[in-house]
C-alpha cells in the first residue's frame, strides 16, 4: 500500500526542505508552522504494459474493441501527445510507442493500409524528426516517418476542415486528415487532471480559430482550476467542442498514466522526503548540488536536458473518449492529489527546470510565469492553497534568456508588449490578434520549429486567474528587470521574500509549501 | 548725446572699417555707430557661406555686441541708422584693391587672420597681401589709416619693448614671393611617387576591405592633409628663422612694413598694437566677447577639470586688455592726425600693470572653486593645481599620455567588436580628445605663456593724459587702473563660461526613425554581424558537419582550422577575394542537397544566431511600407531561412555545372564593400526610390559606401572603426545581439535530423 500524500508542519525538528530553483536546486528552512504539501509516494507501476495495453484496447469502455473498428480499405488516423508531455521526457521505451506499435500491428494485422500518424502539436512547435523517434521508438519511426509520420500543420490552408459550431457559438476546426479519417485513434499521456479527455483532438489537432474560443482570458479566469476538469471553463468548452467532433468522426482514445518516478536514481533525493533521505540521499544531494553549482550554464543545462524520468505506467484506458477519462482522472488523483484543510497567506513553490514548452530547450521568463502563476498555482481542487490577495512565493533565477528557434514570438511578446502592459485583458484585445496572423510568425511556425505567434499570449493568460486572485508574486533569486518586466518583485534570499510578503498579508501570515515535483494537487478544504 | 573732443574729432569724417566681423571690427563698428554721430561708415566685408557683405553687417546689428545700444534706441532706430550711415562695400581686400570712395577721413584697418599657425601662403595672404591692397585702394584719398597690429609683432626680443619701428631688415616681397613658391614647391613634392605610395600603403591598411576607391580617396585626402601641415611647418620654422614666434606675428610684423612703405608715400599711418585681447570691461556691457580664441579655450577647459598641468614661467607677465580699452584708445589715436611719420602705440597692461601668470591662474582657480562647473548629475567639478613644473616637464607628460593612448589605440583596433570595446573607445577618444586639445594649446600659446618681455606704453600713457576729463569718462583706456581680480574673476570667466552654465538637456543619442511611406524607401540590411551573427565560415562548418558522422568531425574541423590562417589574412586585405577562395571549398557538393542540408538542419542554426532586435527591425520597416533589401555575400542557399522577411534577397552565387555540381566559382564577383554602392544607386534608380528617405544598416568600416548612401544610415555592433566614424557624424548606433541563453559554439548535435 503507498503511503498518501500529506500535510507536514515544520517545527523544530524538521530538517531544511529541498526546494527547486530552474536549472539547480537547494535546501531551505521554513518558518515554524509551515505547511508542507508532498505528494503521495509513487504507485507502483503496472508489471505488465504491453499486456495491460492489449487488454485496453480489447475491452474497451464504451466502445467497441480496437480490432471490430478496423477493416481493410479504411482510413486510419493515429494522433499523439506531443513533446510537451511528458516531464521530464520518460526513459525508453516512452508509453506512447508501446500503444502505437500495439496498435499498428493490430491494423496490419486487419489489412488497414491507409495509416497515418499525427504529432498532435496543435500551436506547439514541430518535433524534430529525433525527438519523434524518441517518442515513437526506432520502428514506428523507420516505417513511417516522413511521409506517413509528420507534425500536425494548424497553419496549412489545404490541411484543415472546418467540423461547425458548438451550441455556444464556438467554431470547431481541426486536421483535415484526421476529420476525414474513418477512424482516428488518439494516444495521451496523462501526467495532470489537465491533460487528456476532449482536450486532446480538439486542442491537440485544432487550429488557431478553434483554439481562441477557449484559449482565452475571461475562460482563463473562469477555470477554478484548470487542473480540476468540472469546474473548468476551459475544459467545458473543449468537452462541447469533443461532443460536436464524436458526431462527425469516430475517435477512439486510449490514455495512460504515469506514477511519481520522475527523476533518475542519480536525483532519487528528489523523490523523497527530506527527512527519511538515507546517507546514499545525501551524500547524493551534496555531489548533485556542488556539482551544479561548480559547472557553467551550458553544462548545467545539457545535464538537466538529458534527465530522463524513470516513469512507471499505473494505467491503460481505451474506448470512448469520456468513459475513459473518468477511469484516467481517478489514477491521476490517486497519484497526485492530497488533502488540504484551508488556505494561507503565503504559498511558496519552488520551480523546477522544466515546463511543457522547454524540453530541449530554454525556459524564458514568460514560461516561468507560466509554469509558477498557471501550472503550480492551479494544482488544486476547490480552492487555491493561497488565500485572495495571499502572496505567491517563487523560487527561480528568471534568466533573461530565449530559444530564438523555438520562441521568436516571446522574444518580441517580452520586449513590446510586457513593456506596455502586463494586464491580461488589454493585452489581449490589443496584441493577439496581430501577432496570431503575422506572416513571419505563422512562417517559422510551419517551416522552422517555432511556438505559433498567439502561444506566449496563452502563456500569459494561463497565469490570469492567479493574477486576478493574488496580491503579490515575488521571485527569489529572479532577475530583476526580467521580474520587473513581467509586473512582480525579486528578492535575494527567501527570508526577504518572506519579508516582502508579510507587507502584504500581515506580520504573522499562515505559510503553505508545495513541495513538488513530484506532482501534487492540493485539494483545498 | 553730448559730444567730446574725441567724437567731435570724428564727426563728419568719412570712416572705413575693415575686418568689421571680426571681435575688434565688431567693437570698433559698435562705438563709431553709438558714439560718434554724423560720421559716414564704410565697411568692408566679403561675402561668406551664402550670406552677402550686407547680409553679414545685418546680423552683426542682431548680435550681443550691439545689446546695450539696441536696448536703448530699439531694434528698427538701430536698422536705420545702418541705412543711414553705413555703405557696405563687398570684397575680399586679399583678392585685389577695392574701390573705394574717394573722400574717406579715417581707416580703421582691423582685418587679419588671427589663426597663429595657418599655412604660410594664407597667413601671408591675409596679414600681407590684405594691407598691401588697401593701402593700394587709398593711394589717392589719404585717409588717416589706424592700423592695428599686435604687440607680438616684436617677436622673440626678450626685455623692454618700446612704441616704435621693428627693427629688421626682412624684405616682405621676398618672403611674401617665398610663401607662394612653397606652396607650390610643396603640392609639387607631395605628388612624387614615394610619397603618394606611403599614402597608397597608409590607405590600403585601414581601408583595402572596403574598396580601392574609398583607398585612393583616402590616400588624397591623406595627400591633402599632408601639404597643409608642410606648409605649416614652413610657416613655423620660416617664422623662428626670422625672430618670430609664428607666423601671425611675423605677417603682422611684414603688415607694419607695408604701412610704413604708404606712410613714405604720404597716408598718414597710426599703428596700434594691442597685446592678448579679452573680454570687455565696460563697453558694450562688462564681459562682451566675441568668439573664444585665446586663453578661453584654455579656461573652460580647465574648469572642466581636463587640464592637469601646462607650460609657462609662473613670473612671466601674461599682457591681458580688455577690448573696450583697444577700442577707446583707437579712437582717440584716430582722433588726431600724425604729422608725417608714422606713430606706434602699445595698447598693453603688462608695464604699468602687470599680471603674472600664476596670478592668473590663481584668480582663475579660485573663480572656479567658488563657482565651480557642473558636469551632468556628476555634481562640481574639481578643478586641478598647477605646479609650473616647466615646459620640458609638461611635455613629458604629454608625451607619455600620446604614447600610451596611442599604445591602447592599437590594442583596441584589434579587439572583437563588442559593446564593452566601444566603451572603450569612447573613453579613449575623450582622452585624446583632451590631450590633443592640450598638445595643441601649449604649443600655440607657448611662446605667450613664456615670454619675459615688457611692452612700454608712454605714448599712449601720454595720449591718456591730453583727454579731457570728459572723454576719459566715455573713452577710457588706462590699463593701470585694472584691477585683475575684478577683470578676471567678476567680468571674464563668468562671461566666458557663462553658456555653459545653462541646463541643457543631454544631447540625444541619435535614434533610427522608421517613418511609414507607402512607396520608394528601401531598408538595406548587411548580414552577417548585422542581422546574424555567424559567418560563411561557421555556415560551412555546419554544412560540412550534418553531412559527417561525428567521428569524422575532428578531421573536417582540423581541416579547415589548418586554412584559417590564410582566409583570415586574405579576409583583412580583401573580402572579395576572401569569399572567392573560401568558396571554392564547395567544389563538387550537389545544389540540391546543399539546399536541402541548409534546410532540414542548417536553418535553426542560422535562425538562432539571428538577433531578435534585427528581426524586429526589419518587419518594422516592412510594417511602415518600406521595401526590405538584404545584401550579402554569404551564398544564396544560406540565406533562404531569412527569405521571407525580405523583398529583395541579393546573395553570392556558385557556377553550377551540368550534374548539379558547385563548381566553386562564383557566378558574379561577390556584393561586398565599395561594390554596394553603385549597386544600390542602381536599384533605387530602376525601382524609383528615395535614396535620401531610404535606411541602411551594416556592422563594419567596410559598408561606409553603403551606409553613405542612404540618408538614414544606422551602424549595428559596428567595429572600431565604422563606430568611430557613426559618432562623429551622428548616426545611430545600435546594439542588436543574439538573444541571451544562445551558446556560443552551435554544433549539429542530436538537434535534427
Amino acid at each position: 500500500m503507498t503511503r498518501p500524500g500529506f500535510v507536514l508542519e515544520v517545527d523544530e525538528r524538521t530538517p531544511p526542505l529541498l526546494v527547486h530553483r530552474g536549472e539547480g536546486f537547494g535546501v531551505q528552512r521554513f518558518p515554524l508552522g509551515t505547511r508542507v504539501v508532498y505528494p503521495p509516494d509513487s504507485l507502483p507501476a503496472l508489471p505488465d504494459v504491453r499486456g495491460s495495453i492489449r487488454h485496453a484496447i480489447m475491452n474497451p469502455l464504451g466502445s467497441e474493441p480496437l480490432p471490430e473498428l478496423l477493416r481493410p480499405g479504411m482510413r486510419l488516423t493515429i494522433a499523439f501527445d506531443d513533446i510537451s508531455l511528458p516531464l521530464p521526457p520518460m526513459n525508453p521505451p516512452d508509453v506512447r510507442q508501446l500503444v502505437l506499435e500495439e496498435v499498428l500491428e493490430l491494423a496490419a494485422r486487419r489489412g488497414v493500409e491507409d495509416v497515418e500518424l499525427l504529432v498532435a502539436n496543435s500551436l506547439h512547435r514541430r518535433m524534430t524528426g529525433k525527438e519523434i523517434e524518441a517518442v515513437v521508438g526506432e520502428r514506428v519511426f523507420r516505417s513511417f516517418w516522413p511521409e506517413s509520420l509528420r507534425n500536425f500543420d494548424a497553419e496549412d490552408p489545404g490541411g484543415l476542415t472546418y467540423i461547425g459550431q458548438t451550441d455556444k457559438g464556438e467554431d470547431v476546426e481541426i486536421s483535415r486528415r484526421a476529420a476525414e479519417s474513418d477512424l482516428l485513434v488518439y494516444v495521451n499521456i496523462n501526467l495532470v487532471a489537465m491533460d487528456g479527455g476532449h482536450k486532446s483532438v480538439p486542442v491537440g489537432l485544432g487550429s488557431y480559430r478553434s483554439l481562441r474560443h477557449h484559449h482565452n482570458v475571461n475562460t482563463m479566469l473562469h477555470s477554478r482550476s484548470y487542473m480540476d476538469p468540472p469546474s473548468s471553463a476551459l475544459h467545458g468548452s473543449a468537452a462541447r467542442m469533443g461532443r460536436l467532433l464524436a458526431d462527425h468522426l469516430r475517435i477512439f482514445t486510449i490514455e495512460t498514466t504515469l506514477n511519481n518516478e520522475t527523476f533518475p536514481r542519480e536525483f532519487g533525493f528528489l523523490n523523497r522526503r527530506e527527512w527519511e533521505w538515507s546517507l546514499r540521499d545525501q551524500a547524493g544531494y551534496l555531489a548533485a548540488k556542488k556539482a551544479n553549482d561548480a559547472a557553467p550554464g551550458r553544462i548545467r543545462r545539457e545535464v538537466f536536458r538529458r534527465i530522463r524520468a524513470p516513469y512507471g505506467v499505473t494505467g491503460v484506458h481505451a474506448g470512448e473518449t469520456e468513459a475513459v477519462h473518468e477511469q484516467t482522472l481517478a489514477n491521476v488523483h490517486r497519484q497526485q492529489k492530497v488533502e488540504v484543510s484551508g488556505q494561507s497567506d503565503i504559498m511558496v513553490v519552488g520551480l523546477p527546470y522544466i515546463c511543457p514548452y522547454n524540453v530541449n530547450s530554454i525556459m524564458n521568463p514568460i514560461l516561468v510565469m507560466c509554469l509558477g502563476l498557471g501550472y503550480f498555482f492551479n494544482m488544486y481542487v476547490g480552492r487555491p492553497l493561497v488565500r485572495p490577495g495571499g502572496a505567491l512565493i517563487l523560487c527561480h533565477p528568471v534568466p533573461w534568456e530565449f530559444h530564438t528557434v523555438h520562441h521568436p514570438s516571446y522574444v518580441d511578446f517580452f520586449e513590446e508588449v510586457l513593456a506596455e502592459t502586463t494586464d491580461p485583458s488589454q493585452i489581449e484585445s490589443k496584441f493577439e490578434e496581430q501577432y496570431a496572423t503575422d506572416p513571419w510568425y505563422v512562417h517559422l511556425y510551419r517551416n522552422s520549429h517555432a511556438y505559433h505567434g498567439v502561444h506566449p499570449f496563452y502563456m500569459w493568460y494561463w497565469g490570469a486567474h492567479a493574477l486576478d486572485h493574488l496580491g503579490d508574486v515575488i521571485f527569489v533569486g529572479g532577475d530583476r528587470r526580467a521580474v520587473r518586466r513581467m509586473g512582480f518583485r525579486a528578492a535575494s534570499t527567501f527570508a526577504d521574500a518572506l519579508e516582502m510578503a508579510r507587507e502584504r498579508v500581515g506580520s504573522s501570515p499562515t505559510i503553505t509549501y508545495l513541495h513538488s515535483p513530484p506532482l501534487a494537487l492540493a485539494e483545498v478544504r | 548725446m553730448s559730444t567730446s573732443p574725441i567724437s567731435e574729432g570724428l564727426t563728419g569724417s568719412k570712416i572705413l572699417v575693415t575686418g568689421v566681423t571680426g571681435f575688434v571690427g565688431q567693437a570698433v563698428l559698435e562705438r563709431l555707430l553709438a558714439d560718434v554721430p554724423d560720421a559716414g561708415l564704410v565697411l568692408l566685408v566679403r561675402a561668406q557661406g551664402g550670406l552677402s557683405g550686407r547680409d553679414r553687417v545685418e546680423s552683426l546689428l542682431a548680435g550681443p555686441v550691439f545689446n546695450t545700444l539696441r536696448d536703448r534706441v530699439g531694434a528698427p532706430a538701430l536698422r536705420s541708422l545702418l541705412d543711414e550711415r553705413v555703405e557696405v562695400i563687398e570684397a575680399d581686400v586679399a583678392d585685389g584693391p577695392p574701390a573705394l570712395p574717394p573722400d574717406l577721413g579715417i581707416v580703421f584697418h582691423c582685418a587679419a587672420t588671427v589663426s597663429f599657425d595657418p599655412p604660410i601662403d594664407q597667413g601671408f595672404r591675409a596679414n600681407v597681401v590684405g594691407t598691401v591692397n588697401l593701402y593700394r585702394a587709398i593711394r589717392e584719398s589719404l585717409p588717416h589709416v589706424v592700423h592695428v597690429s599686435t604687440a607680438y609683432v616684436a617677436g622673440v626680443a626678450r626685455g623692454i619693448v618700446a612704441e616704435e619701428p621693428l627693427q629688421h631688415q626682412v624684405d616682405w616681397r621676398v618672403e611674401l614671393d617665398a610663401a607662394d613658391e612653397a606652396r607650390r614647391t610643396v603640392e609639387a613634392a607631395s605628388r612624387r611617387p614615394e610619397l603618394l605610395d606611403g599614402f597608397l600603403r597608409r590607405a590600403a591598411r585601414e581601408h583595402s576591405r572596403a574598396g580601392p576607391q574609398t583607398v585612393a580617396d583616402d590616400a588624397e585626402r591623406r595627400r591633402r592633409r599632408w601639404v597643409d601641415r608642410r606648409l605649416v611647418e614652413y610657416g613655423r620654422a620660416r617664422a623662428q628663422t626670422l625672430g618670430w614666434p609664428d607666423v601671425y606675428a611675423l605677417t603682422k610684423a611684414l603688415g607694419e612694413r607695408v604701412a610704413e612703405e604708404a606712410a613714405r608715400d604720404g597716408v598718414p599711418v597710426s599703428i596700434v598694437r594691442p597685446s592678448i585681447v579679452e573680454s570687455a570691461l565696460r563697453h558694450p556691457y562688462p564681459g562682451w566677447i566675441e568668439g573664444f580664441k585665446m586663453a578661453e579655450p584654455i579656461i573652460l577647459a580647465y574648469g572642466r577639470g581636463n587640464i592637469p598641468e601646462f607650460p609657462g614661467i609662473p613670473e612671466g607677465i601674461v599682457d591681458l586688455i580688455p577690448v573696450d580699452l583697444v577700442v577707446n584708445a583707437m579712437l582717440a589715436v584716430a582722433a588726431t592726425r600724425p604729422e608725417r611719420e608714422p606713430r606706434y602705440y602699445h595698447v598693453c597692461s603688462g608695464a604699468r600693470n602687470p599680471l603674472r601668470y600664476r596670478e592668473l591662474f590663481e584668480h582663475v582657480r579660485s573663480y572656479f572653486r567658488a563657482n565651480p562647473l557642473t558636469q551632468r548629475a556628476r555634481g562640481e567639478i574639481r578643478v586641478p593645481d598647477w605646479r609650473f613644473p616647466g615646459r620640458a616637464s609638461v611635455e613629458r607628460m604629454m608625451r607619455a599620455g600620446e604614447r600610451a593612448l596611442g599604445a591602447a589605440d592599437r590594442v583596441v583596433r584589434r579587439l572583437p567588436r563588442s559593446s564593452r570595446v566601444r566603451g572603450w573607445v569612447r573613453r579613449l577618444d575623450r582622452e585624446r580628445g583632451r590631450l590633443d586639445f592640450v598638445r595643441k594649446y601649449a604649443d600655440l600659446y607657448g611662446a605667450y605663456t613664456e615670454a619675459e618681455v615688457i611692452y612700454t606704453d608712454e605714448r599712449i600713457v601720454e595720449l591718456w593724459e591730453s583727454l579731457s576729463a570728459e572723454d576719459r569718462e566715455r573713452f577710457p583706456f588706462d590699463a593701470g587702473a585694472i584691477d585683475w581680480r575684478h577683470y578676471i574673476e567678476e567680468v571674464h570667466c563668468p562671461a566666458v563660461t557663462r553658456t555653459l552654465r545653462f541646463e541643457r538637456p543631454a544631447r540625444p543619442e541619435a535614434r533610427v526613425e522608421v517613418r511609414p511611406r507607402e512607396n520608394g524607401v528601401l531598408a538595406v540590411f548587411d548580414l552577417e554581424g548585422t542581422v546574424v551573427a555567424s559567418n560563411v565560415v561557421e555556415s560551412f562548418l555546419w554544412v560540412r558537419l550534418a553531412d559527417l558522422e561525428p567521428d569524422r568531425w575532428p578531421a573536417a574541423i582540423v581541416s579547415l582550422a589548418r586554412s584559417m590562417p590564410r582566409y583570415l589574412a586574405a579576409e583583412r586585405r580583401d573580402r572579395g577575394a576572401f569569399l572567392r577562395s573560401f568558396y571554392r571549398r564547395y567544389e563538387g557538393a550537389s545544389l540540391v542537397s546543399l539546399h536541402r542540408l541548409v534546410d532540414d538542419v542548417v536553418a535553426p542554426f542560422i535562425l538562432r544566431r539571428v538577433s531578435p532586435g534585427a528581426v524586429r527591425r526589419i518587419r518594422e520597416h516592412r510594417a511602415a511600407g518600406h521595401r526590405t533589401v538584404l545584401v550579402t555575400g554569404a551564398l544564396e542557399p544560406f540565406v533562404s531561412p531569412l527569405r521571407p522577411l525580405f523583398d529583395e534577397v541579393v546573395a553570392a552565387r556558385v557556377v553550377v555545372d551540368d550534374d548539379g555540381r558547385l563548381t566553386g566559382y562564383l557566378e558574379r564577383p561577390p556584393l561586398v564593400g565599395e561594390a554596394r554602392a553603385p549597386w544600390l544607386r542602381r536599384y533605387a534608380a530602376r525601382l524609383g526610390a528615395d535614396l535620401q528617405a531610404s535606411h541602411a544598416y551594416a556592422d563594419s568600416h567596410s559598408d561606409l559606401p553603403l551606409l553613405t548612401t542612404v540618408g538614414n544610415p544606422a551602424a549595428v555592433n559596428p567595429d572600431v572603426a565604422l563606430y568611430r566614424v557613426a559618432r562623429s557624424r551622428g548616426w545611430p548606433v545600435e546594439e542588436w545581439p543574439q538573444a541571451e541563453g544562445t551558446p556560443r559554439v552551435l554544433l549539429p548535435a542530436g538537434a535534427a535530423r
